[in-house]
């Protein structure tokens, strides 16, 4: 029976996120979960992946499997999702096509936002979770030690991760092109709005040294700030702060808080330093004409959306390169596994010694006068003499099957007896 | 020898001066490290060709139009190396190696052979007036090179245009600090140079002044640096506005010395190519 690789499950383009959310699997569940799947007859190795916008699970079966089975062990189990609402948006990949899927999930070519970086992360380590659990064998091992590096290299040789395709991270890497550093800054955060506190957090991550948040409730903002490490203070007595700020975040709900003129006036307070406005709100905290004070510089939500779009299609461009990257490394893996296969190798061993064996009989006899009784005994003693001698190597290349002795054995095998050469 | 030397170096000039254009510009990743290289590269055949003519006159000495820019073109393509190393903004060889190439191309074309100097002039201020005086020039022009550089990074923030250039280029603060180093390291050597320039000449003709042109262009020079920084120091003049400054005072140095030596006007700087 052939040795086949089987990639099962729903992802962020087959399935709607309820479903997702439905079908996660917890990770102390994971254990319990591997075990089953193990059971189901032909299931050789498996890894199971679960993050927000997959539940897949990888795995190296022998002859035919179930696939209701599968479906039912690795997707649904207690989930309480029915196999006729799961079947639908479910993607089964066979043999190249599993490992190709594996490569580019790796190398965040199948992310939703491609290129990022968590989805590596994620995969070590739910991988070694099932190595932990004894799940893996040669076969999976190998794939995903080389999904790892096909990744590494992927990020490494393509420009696919390079720029910041979130908001707030523009926002970061914007504030990075005006300031040298962003240690010791100060930025002011107008209003609570979510996309204001999450940049906010991209910044102190940055090296934001101190956060002022003001907000017409104070109660609220001193919430935030308590939480942040930051400074609270009422919305009216912003304007006071504003020369200190080096970064300023408008989320809040107020319209236009912050004009030109007062803006002119912060700068000169500041020797000129440049200040950075960042406005995500809508309708927009400041007045556009910030953007033509010398110093300061202005950017708005669309401003910010249209630098994350550019990097978005760059960074598809990049990943074009990715894909042709990922269809060599699947040639490789290819090869490879196809060399494992330890039924071609025992038949083209048969049928080598077995040419060799007809031939010779042919030769022999042609040169004899034997009658039909006699020409039949030497057939059979031919034929059992070849029995014999590939007894032995037949049955501990089978007994080998799926261990690690396995590829060793293979191409000794191959060696010894001149076969073909499977990675040529 | 000299000739092929400084030939060499303008063709290495001109090729990283298309490595960083397709590297800033068109985000050739290849031609990253090219221009860098090449600059550097550029430098030290640069510095063979000058060598071989110090060891056959003797002196560093600049006698001659071409000679001058060649020199000049030298100390600019060394500014930036020292620059690159100490605050790794090879970017800037972006604008400092075409300034090297078309500087180096011109010294070819109007490449005349070492030249002596004339005995009544040597001295012994004169080697060091002339390092002193292109040396600060030298660093003016880095100045000047990041100061371009900056502007074109603002406009980029300014007009929400990111891209290629934007993610190429420093951030605004730190060129306007690599800005503010070259002017001070430049402002002591302009002043040095043309108090060396005065001892050479009472050396030589009893007058620490002569009111020749050359003369008159550098104190305007030193009135503009010296504005600069003051305003700099007390008011708090960057960005922007100083770069603006920066570029004047490097056009007005230009301007200085090719009217001082291509039109026909007397004087120990040059005396006129025309002439």
């Amino acid at each position: 029976m052939a040795r086949g690789l089987l990639v099962y499950g729903i992802n962020h383009h087959s399935a709607p996120v309820e479903l997702r959310e439905r079908l996660s699997v917890p990770e102390e569940a994971l254990a319990q979960r591997l075990g089953e799947l193990l059971e189901v007859p032909g299931v050789e190795e498996a890894v199971l992946l679960s993050t927000c916008n997959r539940v897949e699970m990888i795995a190296c079966c022998v002859g035919d499997v179930s696939r209701g089975e599968l479906l039912h062990k690795a997707l649904l189990a207690d989930s309480g999702v029915t196999p006729e609402l799961a079947e639908p948006h479910a993607y089964q990949h066979t043999g190249r096509e599993a490992v190709r899927h594996l490569f580019r999930v790796a190398s965040s070519l199948d992310s939703l936002v491609v290129g990022e970086p968590q989805i590596l992360g994620q995969m070590k380590d739910q991988y070694l979770l099932s190595h932990g659990h004894s799940s893996t064998g040669v076969v999976l091992n190998r794939l995903f030690h080389k999904s790892f590096s096909v990744a590494k290299r992927v990020r490494s040789e393509t420009g696919i991760a390079s720029k910041s395709v979130s908001l707030a991270s523009v926002a970061v890497d914007l504030a990075g092109k005006i300031f040298e550093s962003l240690e010791g800054r100060t930025a002011l955060l107008l209003g609570l709005g979510e996309i204001g506190e999450v940049t906010a957090r991209q910044l102190l991550s940055a090296g934001v040294e101190r956060l002022l948040v003001a907000n017409r409730t104070l109660e609220t903002a001193l919430e935030l700030a308590r939480e942040l490490d930051g400074t609270a203070l009422p919305l009216e007595r912003m304007a006071g702060y504003l020369p200190l700020a080096d970064l300023v975040i408008g989320c809040s709900g107020g319209g236009q808080l912050v004009m030109a003129a007062e803006v002119s006036a912060a700068v000169k307070e500041r020797r000129h330093r440049p200040m950075f406005f960042i406005d995500l709100a809508v309708p927009r905290n400041f007045d556009p004409a910030i953007n033509n004070v010398d110093g300061a510089y202005l950017y708005d939500l669309d401003d910010l959306a249209s630098v994350a779009n550019e990097n978005k299609s760059s960074r598809r461009r990049e990943a074009n390169e990715g894909e042709v990257m990922v269809e060599q490394e699947v040639d490789s893996f290819w090869q490879w596994f196809e060399g494992l296969e330890l039924v071609p190798t025992i038949v083209e061993l048969r049928e080598s010694v077995e040419l060799i064996r007809t031939t010779e009989l042919m030769r022999t006899l042609d040169k004899m006068s034997l009658d039909e009784e006699s020409r039949e005994r030497v057939d059979q003693m031919t034929r059992s003499m070849m029995n014999k001698l590939l007894h032995s190597p037949t049955s501990v290349l089978k007994e080998a099957g799926g261990s690690n002795e396995e590829t060793g054995l293979l191409s000794a095998t191959r060696r010894l007896f001149g076969l073909g050469d499977p990675e040529k | 020898m000299e000739l092929a030397f400084l030939q060499l170096a303008a063709t290495a000039y001109l090729v990283s001066a298309l490595a960083f254009g397709a590297h800033v510009l068109w985000s050739v990743e290849r031609a990253a490290s090219a221009g860098p290289l090449l600059l550097g590269l550029g430098f030290l055949v640069h510095g063979l060709s000058i060598a071989w003519r110090t060891v056959d006159s003797g002196l560093v000495t600049v006698v001659g139009f071409a000679e001058g820019l060649s020199f000049f073109a030298w100390l600019v393509a060394g500014a930036w190396l020292v620059a690159q190393r100490r605050y790794s903004l090879s970017v800037i060889g972006a604008v400092v190696s075409p300034l090297a190439f078309a500087l180096t191309l011109a010294a070819v074309i109007l490449f005349t052979g070492a030249r002596a100097v004339p005995a009544e002039l040597m001295g012994p201020w004169l080697p060091v007036h002339v390092s002193l005086a292109f040396l600060g020039n030298a660093v003016f022009a880095l100045a000047f090179a990041v100061s371009v550089i900056y502007l074109v990074q603002e406009n980029a923030l300014k007009s929400h245009r990111a891209g290629s250039v934007l993610n190429r280029l420093p951030s605004l603060e730190q060129l306007d600090r690599v800005n503010f180093t070259c002017l001070a390291w430049g402002f002591p050597l302009l002043t040095l140079g043309i108090m060396t320039g005065g001892l050479w000449a009472s050396a030589y003709s009893g007058q620490f002044w002569s009111g020749e042109p050359r003369e008159i262009f550098s104190i305007v020079l030193w009135v503009l640096y010296a504005g600069l920084l003051q305003l700099r120091f007390t008011r708090g003049l960057r960005g922007r506005r100083a770069s603006l400054a920066t570029m004047l005072g490097f056009a007005i140095l230009v301007l200085a010395y090719l009217a001082v030596n291509v039109l026909p006007v007397a004087g120990r700087h040059g005396g006129g190519v025309l002439s």
